[in-house]
């Protein structure tokens, strides 16, 4: 059975959710260098969960 | 082209070369040169790969192929890259900036074996080489298209700017000058956006008058029998295969984040990178969704952009859009002549010449920069003969790219994949690649697919009969942060 295109939306939506997961299992330390771990902006791990986030809207929305 | 244009583009053009030919008095060494001795920070890093990434295809190709399909062309840049460019920023560069390698065939070969390293070197040398000539020639086209100028005259006059920055300045000057260049890049496209809503009537008559001809132009994904871009190929052959390969192996990318000047600094690159590419469909998708809104009479997709700029924009804006279409030409041309220079000096040359002197790398790294962009130069005027040029480069790069990513998954990601396993993977895997290309006639997503799906357990089995290589030897080559992390200086390069 052929799969509706919408599907295509979800499935994008669902990767970048498990990316989200894989992102957020990378410990702190392999991320921020420790003379910079007070300072949240360099956690890389916020930069990347902002990024799929905004991904996710734009599946959501071009469908 | 009107004089207050023509006066835009002059200006650029003195810019452009007064801000590299400042950068060639910082370049001492072979690491200024091919590294701009590790100095460069974040955002200079990721401005730059936008740069470099944003090439010809992008720009006016993007445009037309928008005019005809929609936002399915945003695909490229959206799940086409972000999740790549994640996973390059927090897994691959940090691995490759431990390993203090200048290059990924010079990580591959520590990884494997030498020979994985010259045939990886060869294949990106070979791609390198037609895509300037493609590029170069796009650039003489436009230059005849706005200006009027004989294609020999738009050859010389853009090699010569290009090559006096790169040839002079190295990686330092060509990463700086990127990033002047998608600034320029970027407010153009805002311009573009805000004058042709404006036009339209507002953002709802836009949408409106877009829908009314063509429903399916702002759906994201096309039907699974799209000739060219069915959603399964989309997302199994771009967004799991072409894409990472790309990002996590493409060296005219990485290269600036090798010449970062932390760890952090080449990861955050790579991330803010990431950020610009997600608007990167303002500059290039928009425009020939515009087209489409205004009516525009042209006799194919690809004239959308240079329709836009003819009828939408103001004298001056139009001159300053002509000159976003050249940065974007030339950021692309001075990464690769770089990044090739840097790959035949070190991975080509060192392995292949057993007695070569280091101290003569600067030298040599500056005379291949200039015989590249000469070869470049030569070929460019012949390059447009060959019908389908960006077709052919890309089913070029899907051959390579399935083997290439497997190599690079299962080698930093485990310690089984032994040298021997690598050079039969990536030999046979290249060769499989032109079968489904030439015989079977796949389409160039799936050809990519495939060729990973054989790749990853072919690797796999053939490790298992072969020797490793010691943990002690892979240490900093294999990615395990839960064992080492926040190693933040390079290994002795």
């Amino acid at each position: 059975m052929e799969l509706p295109v919408i599907w295509a939306n979800y499935i994008s939506i669902g990767l970048f959710l498990a990316l989200g997961v894989g992102v957020w299992s990378i410990p702190k330390s392999a991320v921020v260098p420790e003379e910079y771990a007070g300072e949240t902006w360099r956690d890389l791990r916020w930069w990347a969960t902002g990024l799929i986030l905004f991904q996710i809207a734009l599946y959501t929305f071009f469908r | 082209m009107h004089p207050i244009d023509l006066a835009v583009v002059v200006a650029y053009v003195a810019l452009i070369t007064f801000v590299g030919i400042r950068f060639a008095q910082r370049v001492k060494t072979a690491k200024d040169f091919f590294l701009a001795g590790r100095s460069l920070t974040w955002w200079v890093i990721g401005l730059s790969i936008i740069g470099t990434n944003v090439d010809t295809n992008g720009y006016i190709g993007a445009s037309g192929n928008a005019y005809s399909i929609g936002i399915a062309q945003a695909n490229f840049e959206w799940i086409g890259a972000i999740p790549a460019m994640i996973i390059a920023a927090l897994i691959f560069i940090p691995l490759y900036w431990r390993a203090g390698v200048y290059s990924i065939p010079e990580y591959l070969g520590l990884r494997y074996n030498q020979a994985v390293r010259v045939v990886a070197a060869g294949i990106v040398v070979t791609v390198s080489v037609f895509a300037m000539g493609v590029a170069m020639w796009a650039l003489a086209i436009t230059l005849q298209t706005f200006i009027g100028w004989p294609i020999w005259l738009g050859i010389l006059v853009s090699g010569t700017v290009v090559g006096l920055y790169s040839v002079a300045g190295g990686l330092g000057a060509v990463a700086v000058t990127d990033s002047i260049q998608v600034c320029i890049m970027f407010l153009c496209g805002l311009i573009i956006v805000g004058i042709g809503i404006s036009d339209a009537g507002g953002s709802a008559s836009f949408v409106a008058k877009l829908t009314a001809e063509n429903p399916t132009h702002l759906q994201a994904y096309l039907p699974s029998d799209h000739e060219s871009y069915p959603w399964h190929g989309v997302i199994l052959g771009l967004g799991l295969v072409l894409s990472p390969a790309y990002w996590v192996g493409g060296q005219a990318i990485l290269q600036r984040t090798l010449g970062a000047k932390t760890q952090w600094d080449a990861s955050a690159g790579m991330m803010f990178a990431a950020v610009a590419k997600t608007f990167v469909p303002v500059l290039i998708v928009f425009p020939g969704l515009l087209a489409l809104v205004m009516m525009a009479e042209i006799e194919y997709p690809d004239m959308a952009l240079p329709w836009v700029i003819k009828n939408v924009l103001p004298v001056g804006v139009s001159g300053l859009m002509f000159v976003a279409i050249i940065a974007a030409l030339q950021s692309s041309i001075d990464s690769s002549i770089n990044s090739t220079a840097l790959i035949i000096t070190r991975d080509i040359r060192h392995v292949l010449m057993k007695n070569h002197n280091p101290e003569s790398d600067l030298k040599i790294g500056r005379i291949l920069t200039l015989t590249l962009l000469l070869s470049a130069m030569c070929i460019a005027p012949y390059i447009g003969n060959l019908g389908g040029i960006f077709n052919f480069l890309q089913s070029l790069l899907s051959l390579f790219q399935g083997p290439m990513l497997a190599l690079l998954l299962l080698g930093a990601m485990t310690k089984r994949a032994t040298g021997t396993a690598g050079i039969i993977t990536l030999v046979s895997g290249v060769l499989l690649a032109g079968i489904l290309s030439w015989v079977v006639e796949l389409n160039m997503l799936y050809v990519a697919f495939f060729t990973f799906c054989y790749a990853v357990p072919a690797l796999w089995i053939i490790s298992g009969f072969t020797k490793p290589h010691s943990d002690d030897h892979l240490r900093n080559l294999t990615y395990s942060p839960w064992a080492n992390s926040n190693a933040n200086k390079p290994s002795a390069v």
